[in-house]
């Protein structure tokens, strides 16, 4: 049963799934579990008791990491649908002096640089001069799960509530580039939004993309997402989405947009936001990479929405496990459950695709066999073939791919 | 006078609901995302202060001075616990790479008060600093 992908499968698997867990004992499976090196994922928010939740401006209750500058972590409970509603979905600002009020009337992006016909774009002029295109991608913070690296590192405490799956509408870069006529010899594009540090002597937040990238005809500049203006908090009016990518190159609030014709030069290039130079980010503290590269495409990943970790489960009773995978844009094709520590492995039901660039959910029914602790463990693999690390660490808890589990008890 | 009294009882019972009734109105539209007739208009919010707790300890107030200009106490608060290592290098990088002016005095006090309350000692703390 475990080669046989899960779009071919669904309901049989589901019965076979059911019996296989059954057929694993309980006393078995929790002496497997304590057998095992793996952490219990504690969020930074649990670091303290229950998180604390705070109420901002067109939002829900989240998960209050920091006020100034504003970092809001969406609860798991809003990852049960397929795309996670506006009013949910996370906020991670990098400098004080973030944009709260916005004049359409007088925002621009501009785009300048090495190019021959430099442009000051209103929102409408983007909405009546560029062909509109929609995509659903999936939004993750570079640093999603830094609270669950051991050994801990310093920096925003995220759980597994840094990401956010949406869909965006707006105009490809590339026509936006084309209009403004990139010169011969140009490499690069940088980006800038509307957010300013404190300090003048504190870098402004910039992020570049390759020419080929910024050209490839699906970065986008949104104005819409999930059919409804940005919210501020989320980089109204128009924020760059880079598909596969990494967040931190989602400029929000985009107000500028320079092609280069060398690399840029910034903080938040060089320094900031770089892993170790392997494809799974991966260094040990004692010995740090020498050679480190800007974070890029999204790593695989999968996590458990429900249930979530020591919540009690009955004897017998079916319950349903349910998650979402992600990766970088490849797609994801087959998700994997444990009941017993990672020993044998069962293919969870896949929902629905909404394209490679969106998250994947999937459910599983399980009916606990018997009373005890059980370590339930899940892994997704893509369409290329890319799976997942049994460890991973790195010096900034970037990009984080480890298989990952929750301890459940069965009473 | 009973009727006098009963009826102010009633009318404030009557403001009490017409206050109770504005502030759910105006905090459902705080949860609904920006009007779509908003694309050519101001669009504005206005953000809840949220400042938390300056945690006490020795040099709080060096902390707070040199600190709080570019971010809130949170980002210290939230924090699992760190050696002094590591709170030295997050101290160096705010200064050479965050442009904060703090006098090599100051970053001393600073790291001692980082020590005192995210220090090493905290449950789930890094076992080993990342240089």
């Amino acid at each position: 049963m475990d080669t046989i992908l899960a779009k071919d499968v669904m309901a049989s698997t589901r019965r076979a799934f059911l019996s296989r867990l059954v057929s694993v004992g309980g006393i078995a499976v929790a002496s497997a579990v304590f057998g095992r090196g793996f952490d219990l994922p504690v969020g930074g928010a649990l670091d303290a008791g229950a998180p604390q939740l705070a109420r901002y401006p067109e939002k829900k209750d989240l998960i209050l990491l920091t006020d100034r500058p504003p970092q809001l972590e969406t609860p798991l409970e809003y990852f049960r649908t397929d795309l996670t509603p506006n009013d949910a979905f996370f906020v991670r600002w990098h400098l004080s002096g973030i944009p709260t009020t916005i004049d359409l009337k007088t925002f621009r992006l501009e785009v300048s640089g090495h190019v021959a016909k430099p442009l000051s774009l209103s929102l409408s002029d983007l909405q009546a001069k560029f062909e509109p295109v929609s995509i659903v991608a999936l939004n993750q913070c570079s640093g999603n799960f830094r609270g669950w690296f051991d050994p801990r590192l310093p920096g925003g405490q995220w759980g597994a509530g840094a990401m956010g799956n949406a869909r965006w509408k707006g105009v490809r870069l590339k026509d936006v580039l084309d209009a403004a006529a990139v010169q011969p010899g140009a490499v690069q594009v940088g980006f800038r939004g509307l957010d300013e540090p404190a300090l003048k002597s504190t870098p402004p937040f910039q992020k570049s993309l390759e020419l080929d990238h910024a050209r490839d005809g699906e970065v986008m500049i949104a104005y819409e997402m999930n059919g409804e203006p940005l919210p501020m908090l989320n980089g109204f009016p128009v924020r760059l989405v880079v598909p596969g990518w990494y967040a931190t190159y989602w400029v929000k609030s985009l107000s500028a947009i320079t092609v280069l014709d060398q690399p840029l030069k910034t903080f938040w290039m060089d320094k900031a936001y770089r892993i170790p130079d392997n494809p799974q980010a991966n260094e040990e503290p004692e010995h740090l990479s020498s050679v480190t590269v800007p974070i890029n495409v999204m790593a695989v990943h999968s996590i458990f929405v429900r249930p979530a970790p020591q919540q009690q489960l009955r004897t017998g009773q079916s319950y349903q496990l349910e998650g979402v995978a992600t990766d970088g844009g490849s797609g994801i094709r087959r998700v994997e459950l444990s009941q017993d520590g990672g020993k044998s492995w069962n293919d969870a039901t896949l929902g629905n695709d909404l394209g490679k660039y969106s998250w994947r959910r999937w459910t599983a029914e399980w009916k606990p066999p018997a009373k005890g602790t059980y370590r339930l463990m899940v892994r997704a693999t893509t369409n290329s073939g890319e799976t997942q690390a049994v460890s991973q660490w790195n010096r900034s808890g970037y990009q984080r791919d480890v298989i990952e589990h929750v301890d459940v008890v069965v009473v | 006078m009973y009727r006098w009294k009963a009826a102010v009882v009633v009318a404030a019972i009557l403001v009490a609901a017409c206050l109770a009734l504005r502030a759910q109105q105006s905090s459902s539209a705080a949860s609904q995302g920006p009007a779509k007739g908003s694309m050519e208009q101001t669009h504005s919010i206005q953000l809840p202060d949220n400042a938390g707790e300056i945690l006490p300890g020795p040099h709080m107030d060096t902390y707070s001075k040199d600190c709080l200009i570019c971010h809130s106490a949170r980002y210290v608060s939230m924090q699992p616990g760190f050696s002094k290592e590591v709170w030295q290098s997050e101290v160096k990088k705010m200064v050479n790479a965050y442009g904060a002016a703090i006098p090599e005095s100051d970053q001393v006090l600073i790291v001692e008060y980082l020590v005192a309350v995210r220090g090493p000692q905290r449950a789930g703390s890094a076992a080993t600093p990342a240089k």
